[in-house]
């Protein structure tokens, strides 16, 4: 039954990595633009400042002036992609050290609470609620699971199907809803990086010799 | 008379109600044919975490949830959803799908036109790094394709493409404008030799400049003037086809804003000129450096630049020469959203201002991270939405007065008239120029010999 389930969370992340990259690629059906314009900057120091310095609270405003909700957004983050590393070391196996187990439950419980936090505001403050939808809270509620599964299994390793089961649900839901964003965030940090790059605009001294 | 009845006599309501579904089924088809991949992928990445609410003077100075970047994205998105994506049309309710009908189409012309500069701070600000202004603007094209732009925007746009420029100055007037232009700057610099040199052929820069500038500020037209003499530029107007703005920008509609960037390159091509040069004007500036060519889906094969990197490079090569203390008042630096963030020139102006004046001072936050002044995004022309322009311009406004500087460098006239507008609402008292006006100021001026390679 367990080797059942560990095929099974296999074969849906197979087909989780298929379907968002299919959507990916889907988004060329709608066009691709041409880059026309004579480039004034260097657009792979705009896709490394994207995903460098331009993430960074002192650079960016926004992450800046929400500094506990950015916080907490990095922390969630941090703690789903290190689950995802636990769950395949207990599909592909490896062995992971007392060591990093036990950091990986320390990230976890802060994660969790991060999640729940970010779940709590969104149900309180009265302009996050009017600009989610039920996607936006089932996604945030489907990864609280999973990583309380996957904190569980640590201590106890007979939850191990019940976590296998909450990860082929994740699997399933990811390229359905908002989650998916964690796949299409590296996408559009690109583009990101690509547009303010090209145009020179950054980061600040990514300009060719002009003037 | 009753909010109702004037909202019943509004033009635009009118017209909304009046629509048709085919009208409808249209509008959608230019917003699909509109969307390119990275569209498409911004449209399906939006966490809706708010993180950019303070990134807009909209929303910092109304707090209405209608001002939030995320909520104007949101109602693009919900109708790409909708229409564009299966699950948006399996299941509308969970995903946050709604169609485009009468009600969807009353919001976006009210939000997507009335509250939003196409400035793209919140695009800087985001957490993800969506591009909301160009959605916006791609919504805001599908309501041009049925009409639905308000109609003193749409009048500034029709004036430019059948006159040739936005303000429908003609042809006589221009040359007569730029013929007394000449005469005041042969007297500026004691030269009869001076001159505003107009259709010139073989002209190593062609200056295009915003219809404003002889309608209502020709002086920003001597100060360039001047600068050129200065250098002893090899460079020309144009009698025909100079107007650099582009209304098109702002209604999303891609055959306008390719009609009117396709003129300035006739002109380029007639005088046979190297340089396309674009006088201070953001959206300007943002249309025909970095739009056009997508447009026109065109590489151009001349250059593109600001007035403001030529002037750079001038006094980098010391081709003019500029006393600081000509301009001994402490002046600060706004910088346009379309010429800066979007546009990419943000030290040049700075580099000017250092060798122009006596006391320069940064406005916080300055560069990319700068305000809107609040004019933008074709506000200035959209009369409806005048109380909402000037409010969201009070968060300009106390960055301006922060500074305590008694002048404002402004390199838009877009962003002149909005901040003469703030000047008056917040009595700021301070006066606002161009970067080229304080140059002229600063300039040190020897008889030329006129140079005519």
């Amino acid at each position: 039954m367990l080797s059942l389930l560990r095929y099974g969370v296999i074969l849906f992340i197979l087909i989780c990595l298929v379907s968002l990259s299919i959507q990916i690629l889907r988004t060329f059906y709608y066009g691709k633009q041409g880059h026309y314009a004579r480039p004034r900057g260097n657009w792979r120091r705009g896709i490394l400042y994207a995903f460098g310095k331009g993430l960074m609270p002192w650079e960016k405003e926004s992450a800046r002036k929400h500094l506990p909700t950015y916080l907490a957004g990095v922390l969630y983050h941090a703690s789903f992609f290190s689950a995802l590393f636990y769950l395949f070391s207990l599909i592909i196996p490896f062995q992971l050290t007392v060591l990093v187990i036990s950091l990986f439950r320390f990230l976890t419980i802060i994660g969790l609470l991060c999640g729940l936090g970010l779940l709590l505001k969104r149900t309180v403050h009265r302009y996050l609620r009017k600009i989610s939808c039920p996607d936006d809270f089932a996604s945030n509620l489907i990864v609280d699971v999973f990583l309380a599964f996957a904190l569980a299994n640590t201590f106890f390793s007979s939850i191990k199907p019940f976590f296998y089961l909450t990860a082929i649900l994740l699997f399933i839901y990811i390229p359905l809803g908002k989650i998916r964003h964690c796949f299409f965030f590296f996408y559009v940090r690109i583009l990101f990086g690509v547009f303010y790059g090209r145009r020179g605009v950054l980061p600040r001294d990514n300009i060719k010799s002009e003037t | 008379m009753s909010e109702k009845d004037n909202t019943l006599k509004d033009p635009l309501e009118k017209r909304i109600e009046s629509l048709t579904p085919e009208e409808i089924t249209k509008a959608l088809k230019v917003f699909r044919k509109s969307l390119d991949n990275q569209h498409a992928a911004y449209l399906n990445s939006c966490t809706h975490c708010g993180l950019c609410s303070d990134s807009c003077h909209y929303y910092l100075t109304t707090e209405e949830i209608q001002s939030l970047p995320s909520y104007k994205l949101m109602l693009v998105e919900k109708v790409f959803k909708k229409h564009f994506t299966l699950l948006g049309k399996r299941a509308p309710g969970f995903f946050g799908a709604k169609g485009l009908d009468k009600d969807m189409i009353r919001e976006w012309v009210d939000t997507l036109f009335g509250r939003c500069t196409l400035c793209g701070r919140c695009f800087l600000n985001c957490s993800m790094g969506l591009n909301i202004p160009y959605l916006i603007r791609i919504a805001r094209g599908a309501l041009a394709s049925i009409s639905l732009i308000p109609p003193e925007l749409q009048s500034t746009i029709d004036t430019a493409v059948e006159k040739g420029n936005n303000m429908g100055i003609t042809k006589d007037d221009w040359v007569e404008t730029i013929e007394w232009l000449e005469e005041e700057l042969q007297g500026e610099v004691d030269d009869p030799q001076a001159d505003i040199p107009v259709d010139k052929k073989g002209a190593r820069i062609f200056y295009t400049i915003n219809p404003r500038e002889p309608m209502f500020f020709p002086l920003s037209i001597l100060a360039v003037g001047k600068i050129f003499y200065s250098a002893g530029e090899n460079w020309t107007l144009s009698s025909e086809n100079y107007d650099m703005t582009n209304y098109g920008f702002f209604i999303g509609d891609d055959d306008i804003s390719g009609l009117l960037s396709r003129r300035l390159i006739e002109s380029m091509k007639n005088l046979s000129a190297k340089t396309l040069a674009l006088a201070e004007c953001g959206h300007g500036f943002n249309s025909n450096r970095w739009e056009a060519p997508e447009w026109l889906r065109k590489k151009y094969d001349f250059e593109v630049r600001s007035i403001l990197q030529v002037v750079a490079e001038y006094i980098r090569q010391g081709r003019i020469k500029l006393d600081p203390s000509l301009n001994p008042k402490p002046v600060t630096l706004h910088d346009p959203c379309n010429l800066v963030r979007l546009g990419g020139i943000v030290e040049e102006q700075r580099y000017i201002l250092r060798h122009a004046v006596s006391n320069f001072i940064e406005m916080t936050p300055n560069r990319e991270k700068n305000f809107c002044c609040g004019g933008g995004g074709g506000q200035l022309a959209m009369d409806r939405f005048v109380q909402r322009r000037l409010r969201a311009g009070s968060v300009k406004a106390d960055q301006i007065r922060k500074t305590g500087a008694q002048i404002v460098a402004a390199p838009c006239h877009n962003c002149i008239d909005q901040l003469m507008e703030l000047n008056k609402h917040y009595k700021l008292g301070v006066e606002i120029k161009t970067v080229c006006e304080i140059v002229a100021d600063a300039l040190v001026i020897g008889k030329k010999e006129k140079q005519t390679s």
